[in-house]
């Protein structure tokens, strides 16, 4: 059971993670950024719970405001650049934020034990769930009520204007800012909502695994974070949900069997999926027919 | 004051390993920038070529105890063949405008590549043979390594040799017209497909080249060097200016020496944070890198 | 309305616009005409922002415009279409006309919450006019990619009108129209026309030019050859020779 509700919260941060990235793609901003916000949210967390006894409530909400205020202040000098070089830029910032917690040593003693994060040895404890009595289904529950307002968020986004307007900008933007759009404002605002959703996402996940290290921050964790949301397509909130199922539920958890082949396994997918559908899995003319399936 | 002298002597020294070092970035970030002047697109899976092409020249020289040289050519020889698949595979059949589709494909093609070696080395770094290991030449309080100045030498070549092919040969010219009008360059015949090929085997040949100079020089072989040899790359190629040769080669020489001083001075653990800062403020004040121009520039 | 000083546009060592001087009053149909490369469209791309001029000024309603961002001058009541249709492929035609409400009045009416995220009955039947407008009421919720070549033009033209604009530059609409597309381009510039919209209309048809404008405007190799009302514009040498080559009395 314990194994279920494991995977399920991954699922969940994971969700959150393809989401964090899935406003800024739209406007056609390719960033890998996210594991960098990620990790700020996981660290801060942990920080207020562990070293300052705060409740995990207002612990993961002050995460999720540093990491998008962060996102804010990246964004600007991050957007004047485009294409390849936004992605190189995101690629190094989140490489800094990972060197960066990667030499934090910030020990304290508490009840005779030493606790907070200890540099390259990483930041275990953070035992918030553990100490307060929740139950694994508690921990579940509370993640996935995050989740879903999340979804909620982003799925409204997406079906009223401001979803619209982020598309048009990453469909063409000079025909965007000749209809009036502020390219500039567009953009910074769909980084800093991402780096909201990826601390809140980070906040969570520190508390979930209970303990961090800095290979669980790498580049590789940015690449998942847009893997999702361009497998399921741009267009729909539950296509990067549905990748998200697949890649941790099938291919990491359920494939555990093949060993390291998962990984040339997953590899080798993501090269078949870009070829046959380039638009993600769950592109517009795929959403049409699912539609028409259902309705026959 | 003796102090003081000891401390020049020794950053010096470091600065100028690590110049010498820095000629596999110069290398590696020719081959991003290859790829971005002819098709605009960033091969994610570029040093995982150029590693596996080690691979292979390793094992060559294991099963066969052959010369370094033929250690160097079959690692060119295996990326190259190794570009070209990559090419074909992750960025031939994507259409031209989608960008996402094709770095997630060679993103793809990179976990693939990563997990092959990882499986068939079972994850244990293995060593290079380096060649002129032993010789070392001292010019006052100076060291100069041998090993370190053959791997410069040998990227110095690959890159007259490229420049040749590029400005001097048919071959040069086709690829340089299709980076700059790919459109126009099939109406005069130019298959683009085969150029495009063609220039991911180029670029193959120098990531070859460099990951044997990287592994020659640090006198191990192993896959946990491909991500920050991909990250370096990259910075190297953005600081140099996308599209632009002799930005990366500067570049590239540029980002070793600097590391290497960084190294000295702060230790390993802090060294990589330096080059990233390098990046942010190139990014801030000269966001083109420092040529920015294309391949085709005469 | 709209002044152009003095406008100079040079590209290295091409001259796209050379010393161009026009005036535009209010709710006028000004047309521009000129052989291909004469300059019409770096002109539109001038006063929108998307060139700087390397000489001269664009001012609108006595304010400069030089130093405004594109997405400001359409603030400031400034529309265009453009030549190739630039739709947005892959959202609906409601969307297409959706996105383009950012004029100063859709700001001041609508607060800005429900503005992004929400659905007023105001905009819905905006909007809706505008389908009406366009003859494109029951093809709202389809792709703007899927629609055929005249539907497309009109959305184009309905997206620029979305804005609520002042003043609208229509770079040839006419482009790729058969006789029956252009006599009902012609009604809708009437139509526009009547609601208090001034129109610069660059055009290669010319029965839709000489039909539909007030005053017009020609240009040869970045400067004007000659100004009037499309009867003078018809008659005159300077305007035959430029575009045939040679003048009547030749």
């Amino acid at each position: 059971m314990d194994f279920y509700l494991n995977l399920i919260n991954t699922i969940g941060i994971h969700t959150m993670l393809g989401l964090s990235a899935y406003l800024l793609l739209q406007t056609g901003q390719l960033s890998l950024a996210q594991a960098g916000f990620f990790a700020v949210g996981s660290y801060t967390a942990a920080i207020l719970t562990v070293i300052f006894q705060w409740n995990i409530f207002p612990a993961v909400l002050a995460a999720m405001f540093l990491a998008g205020f962060l996102a804010f202040l990246v964004g600007f000098p991050a957007l004047r650049v485009k294409g390849l070089t936004l992605v190189v830029a995101t690629i190094a910032f989140s490489e800094f934020v990972r060197m960066f917690f990667y030499n934090l040593k910030w020990r304290v003693t508490r009840n005779g034990e030493e606790i907070g994060p200890d540099g390259t040895m990483g930041f275990a404890e953070i035992r918030y769930f553990s100490d307060n009595g929740w139950s694994n289904l508690e921990v579940t529950f509370f993640l996935w009520t995050f989740v879903i307002i999340v979804m909620g968020i982003v799925w409204w986004s997406d079906n009223s204007r401001s979803g619209a307007v982020l598309r048009a900008v990453g469909e063409d933007e000079l025909a965007a800012s000749s209809v009036g759009i502020n390219l500039t404002v567009i953009k910074v605002s769909a980084m800093t909502a991402g780096g909201f959703i990826a601390g809140l996402a980070g906040g969570l996940y520190a508390h979930q695994v209970t303990s961090l290290d800095h290979h669980s921050f790498t580049v590789l964790l940015g690449t998942f974070a847009i893997a999702y949301p361009i497998l399921g397509g741009l267009s729909n909130v539950f296509g990067t949900l549905v990748a998200v199922i697949f890649i941790q539920g099938l291919l990491v958890e359920g494939l555990r069997f093949l060993g390291d082949w998962r990984m040339i396994l997953f590899g080798l997918l993501i090269v078949l999926a870009m070829n046959f559908k380039p638009l993600g899995l769950f592109d517009k003319h795929t959403i049409g027919i699912i539609k028409k399936v259902i309705r026959v | 004051m003796e102090d003081f002298l000891y401390e020049v002597v020794e950053i010096t020294q470091a600065i100028w390993d690590g110049l010498l070092f820095g000629s596999t970035y110069a290398l590696i970030g020719i081959g991003f920038t290859l790829i971005f002047g002819a098709m605009g697109k960033l091969n994610m899976a570029y040093a995982g070529a150029a590693i596996a092409g080690s691979y292979v020249g390793l094992a060559v020289s294991m099963f066969f105890d052959a010369p370094i040289i033929l250690v160097f050519a079959v690692s060119a020889l295996v990326s190259a063949l190794m570009g070209y698949i990559v090419y074909q595979t992750c960025f031939r059949f994507i259409p031209t405008h989608n960008h996402l589709a094709a770095l997630m494909a060679s993103v793809g093609g990179l976990f693939l590549i990563d997990e092959v070696i990882v499986l068939a080395t079972r994850g244990s770094p293995m060593n290079f043979p380096a060649l002129f290991e032993d010789a070392y030449f001292e010019i006052g309080p100076f060291g100069i390594r041998g090993d370190l100045i053959f791997v410069f030498f040998i990227g110095l070549v690959s890159t007259v040799v490229l420049l040749y092919v590029l400005f001097k040969t048919r071959l040069g010219m086709a690829t340089r017209a299709v980076a700059q009008q790919d459109v126009a360059a099939q109406l005069c015949g130019i298959n683009i497909h085969r150029t495009n090929s063609i220039t991911f085997s180029i670029a193959g040949l120098l990531g070859g080249i460099a990951g044997a100079m990287t592994a020659a020089a640090v006198g191990v072989l192993s896959p946990v060097i491909i991500l920050p040899l991909t990250i370096k790359g990259l910075i190297v190629t953005v600081i140099g200016g996308l599209g632009s040769i002799p930005g990366a080669i500067i570049a590239g020489l540029f980002v070793g020496g600097f590391e290497n001083f960084f190294l000295y001075v702060r230790g390993i653990d802090e060294r990589d944070m330096y080059v990233v800062a390098l990046l942010f403020i190139f990014l801030v004040f000269r966001p083109n890198g420092l040529f920015s121009k294309t391949i085709n520039r005469d | 309305m709209l002044k152009i000083k003095s406008i100079s546009k040079h590209f290295g060592g091409v001259k796209a616009l050379n010393g161009l001087d026009l005036e535009v009053g209010e709710g006028d149909i000004f047309g521009v005409i000129g052989p291909n490369g004469s300059g019409k469209s770096t002109l539109i791309n001038v006063i929108c922002g998307i060139y700087r001029p390397t000489k001269g000024d664009v001012t609108f309603h006595g304010q400069t415009l030089s130093g405004k961002p594109t997405h400001q001058r359409l603030k400031t009541g400034i529309a265009r279409t453009f030549q190739n249709i630039r739709l947005f492929p892959n959202l609906t035609v409601w969307q297409n006309l959706w996105v383009a409400r950012n004029s100063v009045e859709d700001i001041k009416t609508e607060s800005s919450f429900y503005r992004w995220f929400g659905k007023s009955i105001i905009v819905k039947k905006e909007i809706e006019e505008m389908l009406e407008f366009s003859n494109l009421e029951n093809r709202a919720d389809e792709l703007a990619s899927s629609l055929a070549f005249g539907e497309q033009r009109r959305l184009e033209l309905a997206r620029a009108v979305a804005t609520k604009p002042r003043l609208l530059l229509l770079d040839e609409p006419a482009a790729g129209m058969n006789k029956d597309e252009i006599r009902d381009l012609d009604s809708r510039i009437r139509s526009l026309q009547l609601q208090g919209i001034t129109i610069i209309l660059i055009e290669h048809v010319m029965e839709l030019v000489m039909g539909v404008t007030d005053r017009i405007a020609v240009l040869n190799f970045g400067s004007k050859i000659a100004e009037g009302n499309p009867q003078e514009i018809q008659k005159n040498e300077a305007v035959q020779e430029a575009y045939l080559g040679y003048s009547e009395d030749d």
